[in-house]
């Protein structure tokens, strides 16, 4: 096993706020590039005031979501609006290989850091930019929040109860999807920059990532002029039957079985001991099923709800029958399987306290993930400024003193 | 085996040798992201075809292996070959490809690929260098590894259905697509292209492990749950109301469809406000800020309908856009594929296949100025490569892979 990972040598200067930025710097932080989070008490991201907070004390240093989310970021601490400050972030950036920022469009210039200002600095800079929906267009200054920012792709429009209205997903899935996302982004323009020496600024448009996600969809909408309606659990392509979430034992217990084959089919009626089923030449084929899903669904879930969730997953399992329970939030550090493959892990916060965040979610046979805990305001500054910078030790003190750096 | 350093083609990620050995959504779709970046993707399909040619949609749904939209969106800008991994001719010519690779992306049950003799100690030992990408519902370890699974059990094991999509006391409900493979393949491509990167400092190639629920679980529930849960035991489920906390936060009817309608912060309220004629009973104190509206939502979403149902989306999303609200229409598909802002864009693409004709694709997931990527080169017919790639990259003569195919290896 090596003890180097893989961006070892990469420099990221991340302007990200919120979720999806942090999460793209992250990303290459988990692989060994080392990233820079440029924020400032001036102005706290708002993340950063979200309970619940470390030992139940309140405090931007404290905020257990914000950690999980922003956890190997690493953080400088500069009040952007000093000229002094631009100056500093500016050395930073021309020490570095990506800029990362999920500002609107045209923020980066008024700030100073337009691409072009980057560039003078740092001839073969990365800069990701991930807007909304992109760097120009008509709709180039939408104002959305991530929970909402699904419904500009069709995608929102496709969740729901067969038959029902759109139902909104609770939380903002395309910020760590986009977060994620940005990081092969950026890894693409640094293969490019590898091959020909020069660099870019991507232009991320969150909707444009994003929508890719109704892919099959927009498929059926370019060939039949559908454009797709909420559906339940059914399959997105209508090629699997049963396919859905079924009740069991217990308050807010369900299990979920997808067949895909003939062979999964007899499998479970046979556990179900259906042979009326196993009779019907109508049920046998995937297409006889599909015509009849309301009345297949109906009968599975009043047979499911005799059973525990997780017990009737594995036994269906053992028969060769896709089906999982369905966790709640509450399963999820209890669920031998995420324990087995250590999803979630606790850690020692600068501060000193322990808190549980998630952990590396992809294995690396080679070079297992670099886990740092979310970070405390300003915890890299020395390195920054001492070491990157080599600022002289008076100086340095005389910008903390005038909260340059602050 | 291809050196990276050296420029071939125009696309960023030019030079790399990438085989897909996937079937269906999770597996094809990170190929086609490194295939959409100027990656030599090759695919490899077992006799009978990815499963995805075996589901729609297909024009008119009349079912063709040629003609499966879901198979044509996840391989564009792929060269396809038929290969029997079963068979031993097969398997070797398989691991002749793997030779000459950077990467192999798959997505088959781990056992599965112990049966074939091409699992990654197998297949690192013939080449070191490689980068293997196995993604599964699931992932290579833990009690649940050799469970099958599809996108639907993947996503339901993560917590997200239960947390956060679908009405207290009914059925936790799926994304309404590919959710947790497309959620997997995106970080197997981002942490897997690194992997590539990093192979000269870190001494070679390596596996790496995916799992699609696991990812979910980790970076979208994980995130805003793990915290509270380990400390204080504290969770919560989903309420079918969008945001609990602020109000208004949540997806709304109107005249001809659906809004996200958003006011949470002071002057995002007033801006709402204004674009509905300053209505009287929005200036009553318990409408003063976003918590006391949250307690007070149904009265809010009732008192706000006879306006909503009065309008039309696009006129409520322009509208309130304008006034500093941050509201956006719910896009159906349709609407979504015509909007000019996507075509000021130039998101679609236009790309000929010899059964499909000529269809107006997604494009691009990301702009790379510099070195433009996206698809332009249709998904291949089943087979379509075999003789270009066993003659042209392994050497064959035309008589091999002849006897190939007349074995059934091809």
């Amino acid at each position: 096993m090596s003890n180097k990972l893989p961006l070892k040598g990469i420099r990221v200067i991340n302007f990200g706020w919120v979720w999806a930025g942090p999460v793209v710097g992250q990303t290459l932080g988990f692989l060994g590039a080392e990233v820079l989070k440029i924020e400032s008490r001036a102005r706290v991201d708002m993340t950063r005031n979200l309970p619940p907070f470390a030992e139940g004390i309140a405090g931007p240093d404290r905020s257990l979501s914000n950690h999980a989310c922003w956890a190997g970021n690493g953080s400088v601490t500069i009040d952007l609006k000093h000229a002094e400050g631009r100056d500093l972030a500016l050395r930073l950036i021309a020490e570095s290989d990506v800029v990362i920022e999920n500002f609107g469009p045209g923020v980066m210039e008024r700030l100073g850091f337009g691409y072009e200002t980057l560039r003078a600095v740092r001839e073969d800079i990365v800069l990701f930019s991930m807007p909304a929906a992109g760097l120009y267009g008509p709709l180039e200054h939408v104002r959305t929040y991530g929970l909402s920012l699904t419904s500009l792709t069709g995608l929102d429009s496709l969740v729901g109860y067969k038959g029902g209205p759109p139902i909104p997903v609770e939380n903002a899935y395309s910020d760590p999807f986009a977060g994620i996302f940005g990081a092969f982004a950026i890894l693409t323009a640094l293969h490019n920059r590898r091959r020909t020496g020069q660099g870019q600024h991507i232009d991320f448009s969150q909707q444009e990532a994003v929508m890719q996600m109704v892919g099959p969809a927009y498929m059926d909408y370019l060939f039949n002029g559908r454009s797709g309606a909420p559906k339940g659990n059914e399959h997105p392509s209508a090629a699997m039957a049963p396919h859905g979430v079924f009740p069991c034992r217990g308050d807010d217990r369900w299990v979920a079985i997808a067949v895909a084959s003939d062979a999964e089919w007899t499998a479970l009626i046979e556990i179900m001991d259906r042979p009326d089923w196993a009779c019907d030449p109508a049920l046998a084929t995937t297409a006889g099923r599909l015509q009849a899903i309301g009345q297949i669904h109906a009968a599975i879930g009043a047979w499911t709800c005799d059973f525990e969730a997780h017990a009737l997953a594995e036994r269906l399992q053992h028969a060769g029958v896709a089906a999982t329970p369905v966790l709640r939030v509450s399963d999820l550090l209890d669920d031998p399987h995420y324990r087995a493959r250590g999803t979630f892990i606790e850690v020692t916060h600068p501060l000193g306290f322990r808190e549980t965040i998630y952990g590396p979610y992809v294995k690396m046979s080679r070079t297992p993930a670099m886990v740092r805990p979310g970070p405390a305001m300003g915890q890299d500054n020395d390195h920054a400024f001492l070491e990157i910078l080599k600022l002289p030790a008076a100086e340095y003190q005389r910008l903390k003193d005038s909260r340059v750096i602050y | 085996m291809n050196d990276s350093k050296q420029p071939q083609g125009t696309g960023a990620l030019a030079g790399l040798l990438v085989l897909d050995f996937g079937q269906g959504v999770s597996a094809p779709h990170c190929a086609r992201l490194f295939a959409d970046y100027g990656a030599d993707v090759i695919k490899i399909e077992p006799r009978h075809g990815d499963a995805a040619r075996s589901s729609g949609p297909y024009p008119g749904d009349q079912p063709h292996t040629e003609r499966s939209g879901l198979f044509f969106f996840h391989n564009t800008n792929k060269r396809g070959v038929t290969c029997d991994v079963s068979q031993p001719a097969g398997r070797s010519l398989f691991m002749d490809l793997v030779r000459r690779a950077d990467v192999l992306i798959e997505n088959n049950l781990p056992a599965q690929m112990r049966e074939w003799g091409i699992d990654y100690p197998t297949l690192a030992a013939i080449n070191p260098n490689l980068v293997m990408i196995s993604i599964t519902p699931f992932g290579q370890t833990g009690p649940y590894s050799e469970w099958h699974g599809q996108d639907l059990n993947a996503y339901h094991l993560s917590g997200a259905s239960a947390r956060y999509c679908g009405r207290p006391g009914e059925m936790p409900l799926e994304h309404g697509t590919f959710s947790a493979d497309y959620f997997g393949s995106v970080a197997a491509a981002a942490w897997g292209l690194a992997a590539v990167m990093g192979r000269d400092l870190v001494g070679g190639g390596q596996q790496v492990d995916v799992s699609c629920a696991e990812a979910i679980a980790a970076a979208f529930v994980g995130g805003q749950n793990i915290g509270g849960l380990a400390q204080d035991g504290r969770w919560d489920s989903r309420t079918g109301v969008g945001m609990p906390l602020g109000a208004p936060a949540t997806i709304l009817p109107c005249k001809d469809g659906h809004v996200w309608m958003l006011a949470l912060e002071p002057g995002q309220w007033k801006g709402l406000c204004k674009v509905m004629g300053d209505p009287e009973w929005a200036s009553l104190e318990m409408f003063d800020d976003m918590y006391t509206r949250a307690q007070n939502a149904d009265l809010i979403y009732g008192l706000m309908s006879d306006w909503l149902m009065a309008h039309g989306k696009m006129e409520i999303m322009e509208k309130c856009q304008a006034a500093g609200c941050p509201v956006t229409a719910v896009f159906t598909i349709e609407e979504a594929a015509r909007h000019r802002h996507l075509q000021a864009r130039d998101y679609f693409v236009d790309i000929e296949h010899p059964e499909l004709g000529r269809l107006h694709c997604l494009g691009a997931p990301f702009k790379l100025p510099a070195s433009p990527g996206g698809p332009h080169a249709p998904a291949p017919l089943l087979g379509e490569h075999n003789r270009e790639v066993f003659e042209g990259l392994l050497g064959k003569t035309a008589a091999e892979v002849e006897h190939l195919g007349a074995i059934g290896a091809i």
